[in-house]
């Protein structure tokens, strides 16, 4: 009996998944039959180059939201990255300039959770307006660094090999940044199932007062999950500027919207708590997969705007009814 | 560790600081710019800043209500720009009048359509409405192909750029609204059972309030006042614009948590909200009058925000301390 038990839950966990799953599979397969030059081996290098940016981002928004707050701060961080990362390439050297540029996601990071600790914010809607107010800051201080122009990665000419391979390279079959993403996902995913801390994170989401109580040190938590944001926001970043070869200082406009829809469309809520990476892996996967079967089959990009919404809607009632 | 070094005399300071932080930054602004020679204090000036607060106001005074009953609404900056063009489109079709009927009744439609998620549902108010945002923007699009759109009618655009006497419409058009919201809000029993619903909402419905039924009629509100805005916005510019509003809902949600209504729901009001809002048309003010880059106000504008929540916030903690 218990065994049939078992079975039941596991099919229903498959369940919770399976509709998101079955979503892309039906989308991919009538992409493929209307339009076969999905499968052309140029489109599928091409699905991996736009899966890179937004995949990072919501990895690291996966962290925040399952310890129960909000990110908003991305789009700045990615525009400022972006653009110090640019101009540093030059004077700097390439490996230090992307080490600068990650130091400053996670700087930017660090500092959310510092303003949003000694204030003593506990919930996510607080959150979320500072961390709004710190994207305007962010925001604002890559336009003054940039003085509002776009920099062109041709213009360098001291080399940008590192950024070329990062953007147009690939080993065997795969791009290059899909496999610095599939690197990602395995720590990050051996830190959330493996570690203490990445324990910690699901016990702050659930419930902070409970956590405290228990011995799980909240503050430390909510700074780690503030920080791997703002590197994985970073990483982001420079992989989307090496794609496009050009680093505007509003690079990261919407990121912020579509890295929470592509978590919450996986299925981590936004209650807290609650949630996994390989879940955020299934959402970007829609998000990117959706784009690119609409423009295979010469949907207009304005549909794809009204089609998101719908799904995101239609995502988040579903996953509420299930649980009422 | 601050309670114990801080006087009685500067602990009351910081009390009624951190009640009304966003009246005393505008203050700290007005007494500032009266040491600087520039045309501020000016009846035109002043008047101009009321005009291009009052479509923002108009804004924040539906979203108060969705915030009070313990909800919120990102949905406005899509309804705005979709109540603008429609109208627009409607306008060279029909008299003024119905066109402007038929931009509210889809602004109440859609809102009826967010209360319907958020409130019978009971899915998560932020990114339900924040998806319906993404929705309308797309439908927005698609209708115009992305351009602005123009009336051919001149009287349309009088709405938003008359003045009577010296007071420009818009102005006059906020503050009616402001008092017929601040009328419900405070002296009608929907308005007093908003409270109690964003309090404890299983203690009103305990107490037989029809919850579901009020806050629905809050979401409606709110689209109606965001379908107001929107079409007052196209009045002003005599164009519907799917690119309207893209960065409005999270500021008006922002300058109502700002002007003191709590995310929490069930506290705030509707003059809070005003000078919330009022709080970011004067800062921009007083930086375009002082000659300071646009950019840089983005930074001055952004501190203020942080700023004014963080003391929010740090209010509360402080008071969750001594209980």
């Amino acid at each position: 009996m218990g065994l049939q038990i078992n079975h039941r839950s596991v099919i229903k966990a498959l369940f919770k998944d399976y509709l998101i799953l079955v979503a892309i599979i039906a989308l991919v397969f009538v992409t493929i039959i209307f339009e076969p030059k999905f499968l052309s081996s140029a489109n599928l290098t091409n699905i991996m180059r736009q899966f890179g940016p937004l995949s990072m981002v919501s990895l690291g928004m996966t962290f925040v939201i399952i310890g129960g707050f909000i990110d908003l701060s991305v789009a700045g961080i990615m525009s400022l990255v972006a653009v110090i990362t640019v101009s540093l390439i030059e004077p700097a050297g390439q490996f230090p300039a992307l080490i600068a540029g990650l130091c400053i996601g996670a700087a930017a990071g660090y500092l959310n959770s510092a303003v949003i600790l000694t204030c003593g914010a506990l919930t996510s809607a607080e959150a979320l307006f500072i961390t709004f107010g710190m994207s305007t800051v962010y925001g604002a201080l890559a336009l003054i660094f940039s003085k509002g122009a776009t920099q062109h990665m041709s213009w360098i000419t001291s080399g940008t090999w590192v950024y070329d391979a990062i953007g147009q390279g690939s080993v065997g079959f795969l791009s290059v940044s899909f496999v610095v993403f599939l690197l990602c996902l395995f720590i990050l995913y051996i830190f959330q199932q493996k570690t203490y801390l990445g324990r910690a994170v699901f016990l702050t989401g659930c419930n902070k007062t409970a956590a405290e109580l228990s011995g799980v040190h909240v503050k430390r938590s909510i700074r780690l999950i503030y920080t791997i944001s703002g590197i994985m926001t970073a990483a982001g970043s420079i992989m989307l500027f090496s794609r496009v070869t050009t680093a505007s200082p509003v690079i990261g406009k919407n990121y912020e919207t579509n890295a929470i829809l592509a978590v919450v469309v996986g299925g981590t809520t936004l209650r807290g708590g609650e949630g996994s990476v390989l879940r955020t892996v299934l959402g970007v996967m829609l998000v990117t997969l959706l784009s690119n079967c609409m423009n295979m089959l010469g949907v207009s990009t304005f549909m794809q705007t009204v089609l998101k919404g719908a799904i995101l809607i239609i995502a988040i009632w579903l996953d509420n009814r299930k649980e009422s | 560790m601050d309670t114990k070094t801080a006087s009685p005399f500067g602990g009351r300071i910081i009390k009624l600081a951190t009640r009304q932080k966003a009246f005393i930054a505008i203050i700290a602004m007005l007494v500032v710019m009266i040491f600087f020679d520039t045309k501020f204090y000016t009846v035109y000036n002043l008047l101009d800043l009321l005009k291009s607060a009052s479509i923002n106001e108009i804004f924040a005074f539906g979203v108060t209500l969705t915030i009070i009953c313990g909800g919120c609404d990102l949905s406005i900056g899509g309804t705005m720009g979709l109540a603008g063009i429609v109208t627009v489109m409607l306008i060279d079709h029909m008299p003024i009048p119905f066109a402007i009927v038929c931009g509210l009744g889809l602004g109440a439609f859609i809102g009826f359509i967010n209360g319907f998620f958020v409130v019978h549902q009971k899915t998560e108010p932020f990114i339900i409405t924040l998806g319906m945002g993404m929705l309308l923007k797309g439908i927005s699009q698609q209708l115009t192909d992305a351009h602005p759109i123009s009336s051919k009618n001149p009287n349309f655009m009088m709405i938003g750029n008359g003045k009577a006497g010296v007071v420009p419409n818009l102005v006059i058009i906020m503050i009616i609204v402001m008092l017929i919201m601040y009328y419900i809000l405070r002296y009608t029993q929907f308005g007093r059972n908003c409270y109690a619903i964003g309090g404890d909402y299983d203690v009103a419905v305990y107490s037989g309030i029809n919850a579901v039924r009020i806050k629905w009629a809050a979401y409606v509100i709110c689209g109606i006042t965001a379908a107001l805005g929107g079409i007052l916005l196209s009045a002003r510019l005599n164009s519907g614009s799917s690119n309207y509003g893209d960065t409005t809902a999270l500021m008006v949600n922002c300058g109502v948590v700002v002007g003191g209504t709590s995310f929490a729901g069930g506290i705030g009001g509707i003059f809070q909200s005003a000078i919330g809002i009022l709080v970011f048309s004067v800062l921009e003010n007083c930086l375009n009058m002082l000659g300071i880059d646009a950019y840089i106000q983005q930074v001055f504008k952004g501190v203020v925000i942080v700023s004014i929540i963080w003391l929010d916030c740090f209010g509360r903690k402080r008071k969750r301390e001594v209980v």
